[in-house]
């Protein structure tokens, strides 16, 4: 009960403190769908038999909730560790009983909740704005979960790492582009060299975007996908799998290098 | 003994910030920590807390501070900067929150005198209201060990003394205050013990009676005189002690002297705007041992400079 007290506190002390940051709530909801209007309408996604986004619309929608899952988690949870040092916070907190593994599971919870909302705002987008289908998982949410989850431990690194906000901001952006085109969320296997090919199994949003576009992508006429590249091929729960036990990881890790020491 | 620090040195590159720091705190004391920036107030504080790690013994409520019961500790960082964006009430509460007992917030808004101000977000506060909720924030769990790093910085005299009363009440208690401080008279006036730190070592320890007697100097009669050179030599003259001071003419003086000062004054025709007499305090100590004056923000007082 003391527990599941004091990160109720720490939950709702976060979300009060994200969601009202008018400018960051704009943000965080405005860069996916910018995203789906520059991709997804404005460059067209009509198959061309070649080049970037030569899928069908359906294919890239792995890719966007990939953009959400990857850059709002790394960003605010960095941005947050950088805040609460330079506020002299995680002193403050290190004489309470919230422990680290506590404080990161609140801001967890709180980006599950925002990026929940951006994923639901980007799936009824997309399929306004494009002419995807889309075969509604329930794998979505633990999907979508154990990536925030992942991130916010990554985010937390950064944010130890990082000595500054703006450092935050820019080893985020430095980690989260080379990972958000070389995961197979925008740019597929065939386009890249097939040396790197083993190489995208060592990038988490790699399963992210492999089980989500297994679970609910279906092209006209084929049936679920078999087989495919990769560790774990195209199993939507395989890939569940490996993301679940890499987000323990990246968490457990986060954790221990959220700041109690000078 | 709820502190105690035996032989506790820091060191930041070449740069040490605690030198052998040993001394301890008993239950129901208050304890202020006294000396320029730089000294090793909050490094010492911070090791006392475990948030950063030194050599030697350092024990918190009988242990290690990681080790510590934190339900009983109350911690007010130096430069604590809370959410913006959450009104006082709601910061109270959510520290409140953090603890299985905890005190009502709006008592605790009500000790720091921010009732009227309960809805307002942290940002919109002033400096002094913002610090009265960063101490709101170590007093939310009643605790049996209240450590304050500059509690009353930036609040205003009335608000100081409001403050001054309150940890007064909590030592009443019997809650046990370390305090780190650059307002000599808080130190003097809630403190049953003072350690003073220069260059990261304690140099000075005692109550603040025993500084003063120590180190504090005579009681004095400052003269404010038009010229100054006259009534030095008018003093002399008349057998009184002048003591060094860099701005006025001031002899050792008790009370008792102060008609037969003035009639030497008069008698030699010297002009003067007023007496002042004044027994010695923590800043003639502090001055005497430091070497230096300071200002309210802890900085040395430099001649000529705001």
């Amino acid at each position: 009960m003391s527990r599941l007290g004091r990160i109720a506190a720490e939950t709702t002390a976060a979300w009060y403190a994200f969601t009202r940051r008018r400018t960051a709530v704009f943000f965080t909801f405005f860069f996916p769908v910018i995203i789906i209007l520059i991709f997804g309408a404005l460059v067209g996604t009509e198959p061309t038999g070649g080049g970037l986004f030569a899928e069908p619309a359906g294919y890239y929608i792995a890719g966007y909730l990939a953009v959400v899952v990857l850059f709002t988690p790394l960003s605010r949870v960095g941005s947050e560790v950088a805040r609460h040092r330079d506020g002299n916070r995680f002193e403050k907190l290190a004489t309470t009983p919230l422990t680290r593994a506590e404080w990161l599971l609140a801001q967890t919870l709180v980006n599950v909740a925002v990026i929940g909302l951006a994923s639901v705002l980007i799936l009824a987008l997309v399929l306004v704005v494009t002419d995807a289908t889309f075969a509604f998982s329930a794998l979505v949410v633990p999907y979508l979960a154990f990536a925030v989850a992942l991130f916010c431990g990554f985010g937390a690194i950064l944010g130890r790492v990082a000595d500054s906000q703006d450092g935050v901001v820019a080893a985020s952006n430095g980690v989260a582009l080379p990972l958000l085109f070389l995961s197979e969320t925008f740019v597929t296997v065939e386009m890249l060299p097939s040396w790197f090919v083993p190489l995208m199994d060592l990038s988490p949003l790699t399963y992210f975007a492999r089980g989500i576009r297994a679970a609910t992508y279906r092209p006209a006429g084929e049936l679920p996908p078999v087989g495919g590249t990769g560790l774990v091929g195209a199993d939507p729960y395989l890939n569940l799998l490996v993301l679940a036990l890499l987000s323990v990881g990246f968490f457990a890790v986060g954790a221990y290098a959220l700041p109690r020491t000078d | 003994m709820v502190i105690r620090a035996e032989n506790v040195r820091r060191r930041y590159g070449d740069t040490v910030a605690l030198d052998g720091v040993s001394f301890s705190v008993e239950s129901g004391e208050v304890f202020a920590l006294i000396g320029p920036n730089g000294a090793g107030k909050t490094t010492l504080i911070r090791a006392l807390t475990g948030t950063t790690q030194a050599e030697g013994t350092v024990e918190l409520l009988g242990g290690a501070p990681e080790d510590a019961a934190r339900h009983r500790i109350g911690l007010l960082p130096q430069e604590f900067s809370p959410a913006e964006r959450l009104t006082a009430r709601e910061l109270l509460a959510y520290y409140a929150g953090l603890y299985d007992q905890s005190r009502d917030p709006d008592s605790v808004l009500d000790d720091v005198g921010l009732t009227d101000s309960a809805d307002t977000y942290y940002e919109n506060l002033s400096g002094g209201q913002k610090r009265r909720v960063c101490v709101g924030t170590a007093l939310v769990n009643a605790p049996d060990v209240l450590i304050l790093d500059e509690p009353t910085t930036g609040i205003d005299p009335n608000g100081r003394r409001e403050l001054w009363a309150l940890i007064e009440g909590l030592a009443d208690t019997g809650t046990t205050v370390l305090l780190t401080t650059h307002y000599m008279e808080e130190a003097e006036t809630l403190a049953d013990r003072v350690g003073l730190l220069a260059d990261g070592k304690l140099v000075e320890l005692g109550s603040p009676e025993e500084l003063i007697e120590r180190h504090g100097g005579d009681s004095r009669l400052v003269v404010e005189a038009d010229d100054a050179a006259d009534a030095t030599r008018a003093l002399e003259r008349a057998g009184y002690h002048l003591l060094p001071d860099e701005t006025h003419v001031a002899v050792a003086a008790g009370p008792r002297d102060i008609p037969d000062i003035a009639d030497a004054l008069d008698d030699a025709g010297v002009d003067y705007e007023g007496l002042l007499w004044r027994q010695p305090g923590l800043d003639d100590v502090y001055v005497a041992l430091t070497g230096t004056d300071v200002t309210a923000t802890g900085d040395p007082i430099t001649e000529g400079q705001p």
